[in-house]
């Protein structure tokens, strides 16, 4: 508040200087007493007026980036000021009395807009270099969750939407209402016997009914079930399930993009992942990244193929802190984890903001703690579920919300790993692993 | 003898104005005329294509008998093939160089300048729409006094628009600046695809100038006869340039949303009618044009408001009473139709691209639609409210003052309907606390067929208020009054409950089946709007007058309604373009063209609704001036003080409303 004032004095300070000098001018100059007092009084009300319509700018120059939802009692205060205005200046009463009304109507309806939950549309997803064909099938269904939903175990949350933005249209819980498009739930399964539907035309494209016939010249329909995923995600209109095509089409046309072009663009290892997903959450054994690479590759062209090795289109605002590729000491001093937390066997890392880090002792005891209520089960969930989510579990003594949020984005899933590996091997009163 | 030579030299300088006025139009169209042969051909003109040196080689190149290689591209609307003849939509960095920046926002900047302009344009579009229509009322009504009054009227707007009309033309120039210096790529992408149009429309922008300065300069000399026939058709003239010029305008932004006649990576493929004719193009016509109007009808209202609350004398403040009775019908004559038009918008969207109709009605933008919704009942309410006022001014209304309070709770009890929001976007933590996407409570309540039953009963209500004004200070005198009263009634009855009904049998239907229950909801209340106000204007025939209407004896509040509506429409316009825009997310052009800007991203909404506000205060206090300065430069009194003003106590002619 004495920030706000002392920003409006500095920036109406000639107003102020202007109507204190004319304040003192007809004291000086008019004789009559009686409009002497009159004018004084018109005077003292212009200052109240210029002061309360000040504060009010200042309000907004101080707050306008800031996350405060009380600029609108700028516009109340502007709305108090033109309406006093308007009692003791009488030749422009109808004026001042509009122009206190409409600033009265637009504080109510920006008011409203501050009281409303205030949801945030961020960034659009950093594009992070991930070796996908190294990962092992577990790994490759976490990305995959990731890219769907956003996060890790994210799966579960209603209305949680990532990079894939499938769960925009797509159900994915058994027995969840999924009306703009199929739900998603044992899929794998299901995509054999929609190869045997008399309107797929297995093998026989051009009789196909739908707008497109086949993702591109030659490219022919699926054959098994991973092509037929395949094949949904790189030509929706090739086969369309009954009741979700576009109104008015008759189940010619999907209003479904294909993901692997913009605005959604997902690599071949991406879609990869998301696929490996599928079958990896129903408890089934995924088909390996070459097959289900080799699935894309039959329905995408060449030239439409989106590689890890593409040239980044520009979207890496804000960059990878870590790879991977780097030794973990040099993981931990690139995400800054050693000016807050003590880590054995580090150099440097001897922080006290946050616990230290020897998590092979203190993971398996959190697990069992009756406050624990995130979602690891093991020694190395619980350390990913730390770094990606830092409040699902906050260690008694230290506070929440001091720990950065936003790692999964800045550390790539290779340097995760990295951490987890060496964290999980640290115990009390223990040597600690070799750096790698 | 000197007679007939005096008849001759007046016929002779009437032929001479008249042959003037057209060699002007003339003039001033045929640049238009002579650049729409390149629009026909699909823009010949390679837009972004090789500068003129590069082209001369080429053209030498194909002299030597070598084979021009053109590279095919596929259009990603239309799906058909053509010659890629511009540059591909440049790949930008988050950089000064793409992204220049001053010490604030640069998207800021620019959506303030974008939308002053744009309010500025939608206005001085608009007001000769009006104008058109209130001086052919007067040229056709046999009133003579009511045709002075219509003629002055009109006069009135256009002296207004004429004002805002050099403003609008700053702020166009002020907003290229803005976009040249802060989005040098983007806006030099986009002027390389429109190139082939840029001269059309710079040159409908002289026309517009042209014709509207000589509508609005030859008012007095074109007054009587043929000559003021002429001057009406100036008028039409006047309305077809600046609505092809909003067209073309539109297309800009239509491309942006849902480009076409580009290929995957923005190359122009030679067809400039693809570039402009893209997939929401027509609904944003219909809709911007709507919008215009109602918009256009709030302003000249809350300028007629301003006038009547500083008047200094009875005479004044009945014609400007008259005055925003009439802006103010206009207005909410285009606001019925304006949800319609949104919704064919919201369809071709959905069609279009489903994410981005899901983003707008049930993911991140949602919530902004819940204050539309409110916004729209607001709007409702307060017309309601001006027509309740507006029967104190009428001998004989005093009857319906006791069925108002039954009114107001129709409309509450809709208006609170309305607004009850059924899958609520959220964060994960209010998720969690909430227990699911829906309200325990809330969300058993507001499903689309209750919504669809609250706005219907609240534009039904509307239509009841209006027919209770034009009864006001009348009783029909047909014979079927009696049979007309009880058949009125009852279709009211029926339509109401028929919507109430279909509200309440959504709860108990599938929501897929439930969205087609508003065709028969929106069909009773179109019935109303169609069929009962023109049969009330039947019924009203030779009706009893129980007295005249006493302009400028109405309640100052009921001025506060006028600015209200005024105020509350502006601010629904920021907020819906707001809307319209940030859909894209984080595309310029979307899907062709990325915005990788350090504002790439959707602010929160408390922030958009404080820059909105910033936008609508700021156009007010603008026009406000503008208000001032029309006010200073006025040289016609308001009615001729021989003619009869509409505040004196003769009785009304019945077309007087």
């Amino acid at each position: 508040m004495v920030g706000i004032i002392g920003e409006a004095i500095s920036i109406g300070w000639p107003i102020f200087a202007l109507l204190i000098g004319l304040l003192f001018y007809y004291q000086a100059t008019i004789p009559d007493p009686v409009q002497k007092k009159q004018v004084s009084f018109k005077l003292m009300i212009g200052l109240l007026v210029a002061f309360m319509a000040l504060m009010a700018i200042a309000n907004y120059k101080t707050n306008f980036y800031g996350e405060s939802r009380l600029l609108p009692v700028s516009l109340v205060m502007i709305t108090i000021a033109t309406f006093i205005a308007s009692l003791y200046f009488t030749n422009i009463s109808a004026l001042m009395k509009i122009g206190g009304f409409m600033f009265f109507v637009a504080a109510a309806l920006s008011g409203y807009g501050n009281w409303l939950p205030q949801v945030e549309g961020g960034f659009p997803p950093p594009v992070v270099k991930l070796d996908f064909q190294s990962m092992s099938p577990q790994q490759l269904g976490d990305e995959g969750e990731k890219i769907i939903f956003g996060g890790l175990g994210q799966s579960k949350v209603q209305g949680a939407i990532g990079k894939g933005q499938c769960p925009l249209c797509h159900g994915f819980q058994k027995g969840f209402l999924s009306e703009r498009a199929p739900n998603l739930f044992d899929i794998p399964g299901r995509a054999t016997k929609r190869l045997d539907e008399p309107n797929y035309h297995k093998g026989d494209p051009a009789s196909r009914p739908s707008v497109q016939k086949e993702a591109f010249e030659g490219s022919g329909t699926a054959e098994n079930a991973q092509e037929y995923i395949a094949e949904s995600h790189a030509c929706p209109n090739c086969y369309v399930v009954p009741g979700f095509g576009v109104k008015g089409t008759n189940d010619t046309e999907s209003p479904m993009p294909r993901i692997h072009k913009p605005p959604i663009s997902l690599s071949m290892g991406e879609l990869a992942a998301v696929d490996t997903w599928m079958y990896v959450r129903e408890g089934l054994e995924a088909p390996g990244y070459e097959e289900i690479v080799a699935s894309y590759e039959k329905f995408i062209p060449e030239a439409d193929r989106i590689t890890e090795t593409a040239e980044d289109d520009g979207a890496a605002a804000g960059g990878v802190l870590a790879t991977g590729e780097e030794p973990v000491n040099e993981i931990f001093t690139k995400g800054a984890c050693i000016a807050c937390h003590t880590i054995p066997g580090i150099e440097g890392a001897t922080g006290k903001v946050g616990p230290v880090l020897t998590e092979g002792s203190n993971a398996p005891q959190r697990l069992k703690d009756g406050n624990y209520k995130g979602k690891a089960k093991s020694v190395r969930e619980y350390i990913t579920e730390s770094i990606l989510s830092p409040s699902a579990y906050v260690v008694k003594d230290f506070p929440d919300n001091q720990m950065p949020k936003d790692f999964g984005k800045k550390l790539s899933a290779g340097a995760v790993n990295k951490i987890v590996d060496y964290l999980s091997q640290l115990k009390e009163g223990e040597e600690p692993p070799p750096i790698e | 003898m000197g007679h007939l030579l005096t008849r001759l030299t007046r016929r002779h300088k009437k032929f001479t104005a008249m042959a003037a006025l057209f060699a002007m139009c003339g003039l001033l169209l045929l640049p238009i005329f002579l650049a729409l042969p390149a629009l026909a051909g699909g823009g010949a003109p390679a837009a972004g294509g090789p500068p003129p040196d590069v082209a001369a080689e080429q053209e030498a190149a194909k002299g030597e008998g070598e084979e021009e290689k053109v590279e095919m591209g596929r259009d990603v609307y239309y799906k058909i093939e053509g010659p890629a003849v511009g540059m591909p939509a440049p790949k930008t960095e988050d950089n000064e160089t793409y992204y220049p920046r001053y010490n604030f926002e640069s998207r800021v900047l620019l959506w303030v300048a974008n939308q002053q302009h744009l309010y500025y344009g939608s206005f001085v579009l608009a007001v000769p729409i009006f104008c058109m229509c209130i001086e052919f009322a007067g040229m056709v009504s046999k009133d003579r006094a009511m045709a002075k009054k219509y003629d002055q009227l009109a006069y009135d707007f256009i002296k207004i628009s004429l004002t805002a009309y050099s403003l609008t033309a700053i702020l166009g120039g002020i907003l290229i600046f803005t976009f040249l210096t802060l989005y040098p790529a983007f806006f030099g992408y986009l002027s390389s695809i429109f190139r082939p149009v840029m001269h059309i429309y710079a040159l409908l922008f002289v026309a517009e100038s042209g014709t509207l300065y000589i509508y609005y300069y030859g008012w007095d000399k074109m007054k009587e006869g043929l000559m003021k026939w002429i001057h009406l058709s100036m008028c039409v003239i006047l309305n077809v340039i600046g609505t092809v010029l909003m067209f073309l305008a539109n297309s800009w932004i239509g491309f942006m949303m849902s480009p076409a006649g580009v290929d995957e990576q923005g190359r122009y493929l030679g067809n400039i009618w693809h570039v402009v004719h893209t997939a929401l193009w027509n609904p944003l016509n219909v809709h911007r044009i709507l919008g215009n109007m109602a918009f256009g009808g709030g302003v000249v209202a809350a300028y007629a408001a301003y006038r009547f609350l500083s008047a200094k004398n009875d005479e004044e403040r009945a014609h400007y009473d008259w005055m925003g009775y009439i802006a103010m019908s206009l207005g909410v004559a285009f606001l019925i139709p304006l949800p319609f038009a949104g919704y064919w918008l919201m369809r071709e969207v959905y069609a279009y691209r489903q994410q981005m109709g899901i983003t707008l009605m049930g993911g991140l933008l949602a919530w902004l639609f819940i204050i539309q919704a409110t916004m729209i009942g607001i709007l409702f309410l307060t017309t309601n409210y001006y027509l309740w006022q507006a029967l104190g001014r009428m001998t004989g209304a005093e009857r319906f003052q006791r069925y108002i309070k039954y009114l107001v709770f129709i409309l509450v009890v809709g208006l609170l309907v309305f607004i009850t929001p059924h899958t609520i976007v959220m964060t994960p933590a209010e998720l969690k606390a909430m227990g699911g996407q829906q309200h325990p409570v809330l969300g058993n309540y507001g499903v689309m067929s209750a919504k669809n039953g609250g706005i219907n009963a609240i534009i039904m209500t509307t239509i009841l208020s209006f027919i209770w004004y034009q009864r006001g200070n009348k009783i029909p005198a047909v014979k079927w009054a009696k049979f007309g009263n009880i058949f009125m009634g009852c279709f009211f009855v029926i339509a109401q409950l028929n919507n109430v009904w279909l509200a309440c049998y959504g709860y108990f239907i599938p929501a897929n089946v439930r969205i087609g229950l508003s065709v028969p909801q929106v069909a009773g209340t179109l019935s109303c709007l169609f069929l009962m106000t023109p049969l009330n204007l039947a019924m009203l025939k030779g009706a009893k007058q129980l007295g005249p209407i006493r302009w400028g004896q109405i309640q100052p509040r009921s001025q506060y309604a006028l600015i209200m509506l005024a105020t509350a429409f502006t601010w629904m316009m920021g907020l819906m373009g707001y809307i319209r825009s940030s859909v894209r997310l984080f595309w310029h052009v979307n899907e062709v063209m990325r915005d990788n800007s350090p504002w790439a991203y959707t602010h929160t909404i408390g922030f958009a609704a404080n820059v909105i506000s910033f936008n609508v205060l700021f156009f007010w206090i603008t026009i406000m001036f503008v208000f001032w300065l029309g006010a200073l430069g006025m040289k016609k009194a308001p009615i001729p003080a021989a003619e009869p003003v509409p505040g004196t106590p003769a009785p009304q002619p019945a077309t007087g409303h």
